[in-house]
C-alpha cells in the first residue's frame, strides 16, 4: 500500500511515468551502502565491458569530438591555411549570415532533404511491400541485389556516368525520349530541371537502404498478427495502413532519421553533376563549405557553415525523435 | 560480507585477460607496417615538386627525374603528380597539403594561380634570374614575352613558362566538308563565324551541334570577351620589370611590357561584357551551341571526333588528345578565333612556383632551370599534349604525325596578335571564377536573362575583389 501511495504522489508531482517508476524504487529498496558496492565478478564485467567499447569511445572522441570542437574553434577564427590564425569573434557567423549563397545553399539543401528523403522512403517502402508478398526466391533475391547494388557504388562516380546520360545535347536519356518525339529535356541545364535531376540520381542511388531496413522490418512482423486481421476481415490497403504501418514504424524512423542526415550532407551528387548551377539552384551546404575552406581559404567562415549544419542535424533529429513519440509504436 | 579480495579464480582469470592483451599490444607494435614515413621520398631531403598528375606522362615524368639526377647527383627529386579534374581542383589540393604541413618546394601553377601563390606563398625568382642570366639569356630568346609577362606580379618574376595555350578554334574538317564550306581565312569575323555555324548545322541531323564551348575561365565567355575588346575585370600593368625586359629582351619586343597583369574593378555590367552575353544567348537560342552546363570538357573529345560538333575552342593540347582518340590529322584543322572588335586572343601558361616555406630554394632553382631546358622540354612533351613555351620546338616534325595541318597557329598567335594576353586571374581567382560560371548559367537561360545575371554578376564580383584573400 505504501507503493500505490508513493506512486501517486510521484505522479502527482512529477507528471511523467519514467520518473514515476525510478521514484517508486527509490523509495521502496533503497540500497544499503554495502549493497550498493559492486562485487569482484560485478567490477570484473564492468572492467571488461569498459575495455571493448574504449577503442570506439576513443575512435568517436578522436574522429569526431574533437574535429567538432576543432570546427567550433575554428569558427572563431580568420584563417587562410597560409597565414597564422586570427581572432575574429563572431565575424565569421556575421559574414556566413549576410552571405546569399550560403542562405540559398541552405534553403536548397532543405528542399532536396524533403523531396529526396520522401521519394526515398516510399519507393522503398512499396518496393519491400511488393517484394514481401508471393514471389519465387530466386526473382526475389535478384531484386533485392539489383535494389542494393547502386548503394555500393561511389557517388562520384555515378554522378559522372549520370553527367552523360542526362546531357541535354548528346545525353542518352534525351536521345530515348527523343524517338518517342518529346523534344529534349535541360535535365542539368535549368533551374527546376538540375534539382529534380539530382534528386533523381540521388535517390536511385540510396533508396536501397531504407528498402533493407524495410524488407528487414517487415520480416519481424509476426504472420500472426496478419492472419488474425485477415480473419477479423481486414484487407490489402487496410491491413497495411492498420498492423503493416504501425508495426513497420520504428523501422521507418531509423529510416527517416538516417536518411535526412544524409540528405542535409549531401555533396558529391551536386558538385560532379551541376558544380551548384544553374546559378546557385543545386548548391548544397557542403558544397558551401568545401568551396569557402578550399576554393577561397576561408576556413573560419567554412567552419561557421559546418558548425550551423551541425546544429541544423541535431535540431531536425531531435524533433524527429520528439515527434516519433506519435506515430512510432513497439510491439 | 563483502569480499574486497580478488578469489584466486578471479585472479587467474584477469591474468589471463592482461597476458593476452600484453601479447596483442606486442604483436602490434612489432607487425611490420606502413605509416606515412614509409612514403617513398617522404622526410628523406628529397625535392618534393607537385605537378599536375594529367600534365606529364609517367614516361615524361622518369625522364624528368633522371635526367636532373644526372646532372645534379647530390639532389634528390620526389615527383608528386596530384590528381585533379583542373587547375581550381589542383590548387586545392596543394593547399590542402599546405595545411597539413606536408607542403611542396616546387609546384606546378598555371596562370589562373600565379597570382594566388605569388601574393602569399610563391618566392620572386629575380635573385636567381639576374646571377644566372648568361645561362639563361637563350631560354628567354625562345620564349614569347606575353608568356613571360603573365608570370610576373608585381614587377617581379615568379615563374619561368614552359607551356601555354591560347584559346583558338578547332574544327572538324568531315563536318565542314558536309556543310560544303572552306576551312575559315585567318582574319575571318564574328559574322563569318555565326554564318559558318549556320551552314554546319543545316548540313546536319537534329543531333549535331555547331559550336560547342565550356563555362570555364579559359576558353569560356572570356576569349569572347576578348574578341570584343573587353574583359571580366578591368587590366593594366603593374609598373617595374624593366630588370627582366632589359637583360632579355630587344627593344621591339619589351615595348610595352611591364611588371605583369594587374586585375582590378569589375565591369560585368559594361556594353561590350553585356554585347558578348547576348552574342552567345542568341547562337543558343538558335541551336547553334551548347549551354553552358551542357558543355563539359570529358565528353568533348568523343562528341569532336565522332562528328557531333563542328568547332570548339582549344589550344595545342588538343592535337595530341584527339591523336589519342583515334582522329587523323587530316580529320581536323585550328584556326584563329575569330575577328569581332579584336581578335585578341586569351592564354594560359604553366611553370613552377618556388614555395617560401621551401627549405632547399637554391637546389628547387636548378630544377626550375633545369625543366626549362630545350631538351628537358622535347623529352617532356613528345605526345603534343600542349604546346611548349619554347618557339623553336614547333616545327613541322612535332605535328607531321598528330596533326594539325595550321600548327603554326598555335605559336603565331602570339606573334600574329602581340595583344593577345592571359586569363583575368587576381589573388582572388577562385571567388572570381565561381561567380563567374554562375552567373554566366543564369545569364545564357534566355535572352533576358542576361542584364540582371550580369548585374548581380557585378555586385558578387565586386565583394569578392574587395576581399582579401
Amino acid at each position: 500500500m505504501t507503493d500505490t501511495t508513493d506512486t501517486t504522489d510521484a505522479a502527482r508531482t512529477t507528471g511523467t511515468a519514467g520518473t514515476r517508476v525510478r521514484t517508486v524504487r527509490s523509495r521502496a529498496a533503497a540500497p544499503s551502502p554495502a549493497a550498493a558496492r559492486p562485487s569482484a565478478r560485478e567490477r570484473g564485467t564492468r572492467l571488461l565491458a569498459a575495455l571493448f567499447l574504449a577503442p570506439t569511445v576513443v575512435g568517436i572522441v578522436v574522429f569526431t569530438v574533437v574535429p567538432i570542437i576543432g570546427s567550433v574553434v575554428l569558427s572563431l577564427f580568420h584563417w587562410n591555411v597560409i597565414d597564422p590564425p586570427g581572432w575574429a569573434g563572431t565575424a565569421n557567423y556575421r559574414a556566413v549570415f549576410t552571405d546569399s549563397t550560403v542562405l540559398v545553399s541552405f534553403r536548397n539543401t532543405l528542399v532536396f532533404m524533403v523531396f529526396a528523403v520522401a521519394a526515398q522512403l516510399l519507393i522503398a517502402l512499396a518496393l519491400a511491400l511488393t517484394l514481401n508478398g508471393r514471389m519465387p526466391t530466386w526473382l526475389r533475391s535478384v531484386f533485392r541485389s539489383a535494389f542494393f547494388f547502386p548503394l555500393v557504388l561511389s557517388a562520384a562516380s555515378i554522378s559522372v556516368v549520370m553527367k552523360y546520360l542526362f546531357n541535354q545535347d548528346f545525353g542518352v536519356i534525351n536521345w530515348l525520349i527523343g524517338v518517342f518525339g518529346i523534344a529534349p529535356v535541360p535535365w542539368l541545364t535549368s533551374e527546376h530541371g538540375a534539382m529534380a535531376t539530382v534528386i533523381i540520381v540521388y535517390v536511385w542511388q540510396q533508396f536501397g537502404f531504407s528498402f533493407l531496413l524495410f524488407v528487414g522490418g517487415l520480416n519481424n512482423i509476426p504472420k500472426e498478427i496478419h492472419e488474425a486481421a485477415a480473419l477479423d476481415g481486414a484487407t490489402g490497403l487496410r491491413k497495411h495502413l492498420a498492423i503493416t504501418l504501425p508495426l513497420l514504424s520504428p523501422t521507418l524512423l531509423v529510416a527517416s532519421v538516417v536518411g535526412i542526415i544524409n540528405a542535409l550532407q549531401v555533396f558529391e551528387q551536386p558538385y560532379v553533376l551541376t558544380d551548384g548551377g544553374p546559378g546557385d539552384s543545386t548548391r548544397t551546404v557542403v558544397m558551401v563549405i568545401y568551396e569557402k575552406a578550399f576554393e577561397q581559404l576561408r576556413f573560419g567562415e567554412a567552419s561557421a557553415v559546418g558548425v550551423l549544419l551541425f546544429v541544423l542535424i541535431m535540431a531536425v533529429t531531435a524533433v524527429q525523435f520528439r515527434l516519433s513519440r506519435h506515430f512510432v509504436h513497439y510491439q | 560480507m563483502t569480499d574486497s579480495h580478488l578469489s584466486r579464480r578471479a585472479l587467474l582469470r584477469y591474468g589471463a585477460y592482461g597476458a593476452g592483451a600484453a601479447a596483442l599490444a606486442g604483436t602490434a607494435a612489432s607487425w611490420d607496417r606502413l605509416t606515412g614515413s614509409d612514403i617513398p621520398g617522404r622526410d628523406d631531403g628529397s625535392l618534393v615538386v607537385a605537378t599536375l598528375g594529367s600534365a606529364f606522362s609517367p614516361d615524361g615524368i622518369r625522364a624528368l627525374v633522371t635526367g636532373f639526377r644526372r646532372l645534379h647527383p647530390d639532389i634528390k627529386v620526389r615527383i608528386n603528380a596530384v590528381q585533379a579534374v583542373d587547375w581550381p581542383d589542383f590548387f586545392a589540393k596543394i593547399l590542402t597539403q599546405i595545411a597539413a604541413g606536408t607542403a611542396p618546394d616546387l609546384v606546378y601553377v598555371a596562370t589562373e594561380g600565379v597570382q594566388l601563390f605569388a601574393r602569399h606563398l610563391g618566392v620572386a625568382l629575380d635573385p636567381w634570374v639576374r646571377r644566372d642570366a648568361a645561362e639563361l639569356k637563350e631560354y628567354f630568346a625562345d620564349v614569347h614575352p606575353s608568356l613571360v609577362e603573365s608570370m610576373m606580379y608585381e614587377g617581379s618574376l615568379y615563374q619561368l613558362p614552359i607551356e601555354f595555350n591560347a584559346a583558338d578554334m578547332y574544327v572538324n574538317t568531315h563536318v565542314l566538308e558536309r556543310a560544303g564550306a572552306d576551312l575559315p581565312a585567318d582574319g575571318w569575323t564574328r559574322d563569318d563565324f555565326t554564318a559558318l555555324l549556320r551552314r554546319m548545322k543545316k548540313a546536319n541531323d537534329s543531333h549535331f551541334t555547331p559550336y560547342f564551348w565550356t563555362n570555364r575561365l579559359w576558353g569560356g565567355v572570356v576569349p569572347w570577351l576578348f574578341a570584343n575588346g573587353t574583359n571580366l575585370l578591368s587590366e593594366s600593368k603593374a609598373p617595374g620589370g624593366s630588370w627582366l625586359w632589359d637583360g632579355f629582351y630587344p627593344a621591339a619586343r619589351r615595348q610595352g611590357r611591364g611588371g605583369g597583369f594587374r586585375w582590378t574593378t569589375p565591369q560585368a555590367t559594361s556594353g561590350r561584357v553585356e554585347e558578348a552575353y547576348d552574342y552567345l544567348a542568341a547562337l543558343i537560342q538558335e541551336g547553334l551551341c551548347t549551354r553552358p552546363e551542357g558543355g563539359n570538357g570529358q565528353n568533348l573529345i568523343g562528341v569532336f571526333s565522332t562528328g557531333r560538333v563542328g568547332i570548339t575552342p582549344a589550344g595545342g593540347f588538343w592535337a595530341g588528345g584527339l591523336h589519342l582518340a583515334g582522329m587523323r590529322d587530316g580529320g581536323f584543322d585550328v584556326r584563329y578565333f575569330p575577328r569581332w572588335r579584336t581578335q585578341r586572343h586569351q592564354f594560359g601558361a604553366a611553370g613552377y612556383a618556388l614555395l617560401r616555406t621551401s627549405k632547399k630554394q637554391d637546389a628547387a632553382w636548378e630544377f626550375i632551370k633545369y625543366s626549362a631546358r630545350l631538351d628537358t622540354l622535347t623529352e617532356l612533351f613528345s605526345t603534343n599534349q600542349t604546346t611548349p613555351a619554347r618557339r623553336s620546338m614547333l616545327t613541322a616534325a612535332r605535328y607531321r604525325e598528330t596533326g594539325p595541318a595550321h600548327w603554326r597557329v598555335f605559336y603565331d598567335t602570339l606573334d600574329s596578335f602581340p595583344d593577345t594576353g592571359p586569363i583575368p586571374a587576381p589573388p582572388q581567382v577562385a571567388e572570381v571564377t565561381q561567380v563567374l560560371l554562375k552567373h554566366t548559367g543564369t545569364a545564357l537561360a534566355s535572352p533576358r536573362s542576361v542584364r540582371p545575371a550580369l548585374r548581380r554578376m557585378q555586385g558578387d564580383l565586386e565583394q569578392a575583389m574587395e576581399r582579401d584573400t
